[in-house]
């Protein structure tokens, strides 16, 4: 119950961080903001829902985490740290030929990572764990 | 590897629930077991035999 409220409490501190970085950011938002934003929020709904499925799980009286989601998370962080790499040697290529700030990079970087994350667990979610 | 968990769940009347919470895990883990989209652990395949009073290999089987 701990690690869904903890959940929970992530995700709303992440969305009251990005509307404050918005309302600091002046009138003007480009449309790398936008799209910024709308990956952030994908992530936001997306860790919400693992918190309602933990919520859900905890209401029946089943246990909130068991063999099959403990395999599908750390087969979720194996696949996704994999990516990351390759999203930041992509980065690193892509630096010196663009004109993106260096936090600004960092930033996108974070972001694939946390994305490629989600897009995992969807996967392996959906998919199931076959051959393990 | 197959199994014929929904064939013995529905021999003994119970809904997926209820085995969840017998062999103490999700609702889920059931689904998933039943599709053949994951092979459970030991652990869990003894649990299962366990509730419908039979070994693990008259439940679960490898296909060639």
């Amino acid at each position: 119950m701990k690690r869904t409220i903890l959940v929970f409490a992530i995700s709303f501190l992440i969305l009251l961080s990005v509307v404050m970085w918005f309302y600091s950011s002046g009138q003007y938002y480009s449309a790398t903001d936008a799209i910024q934003f709308g990956i952030i929020l994908l992530l936001v709904v997306f860790a919400m829902f693992i918190g309602y499925k933990r919520l859900k799980s905890a209401k029946r009286g089943e246990p909130v985490e068991d063999e099959l989601s403990k395999k599908i998370l750390l087969r979720t962080a194996s696949t996704s740290y994999y990516i990351s790499l390759y999203i930041w040697v992509f980065i690193l290529f892509i630096k010196d030929r663009i004109s993106y700030d260096t936090e600004e990079l960092i930033g996108y970087g974070i972001l694939g990572m946390a994305l490629s994350f989600a897009i995992c667990w969807l996967l392996f979610n959906f998919r199931g764990i076959r051959h393990d | 590897m197959t199994n014929k968990i929904k064939e013995y769940r529905a021999r003994f009347n119970l809904t997926q629930d209820d085995l969840a919470k017998m062999v103490n895990v999700r609702r889920e883990t059931i689904v998933f077991l039943e599709k053949n989209k994951y092979n459970p652990s030991l652990k869990l395949a003894y649990d299962l035999a366990k509730v419908f009073k039979i070994s693990i290999e008259d439940l679960f089987f490898f296909e060639d």
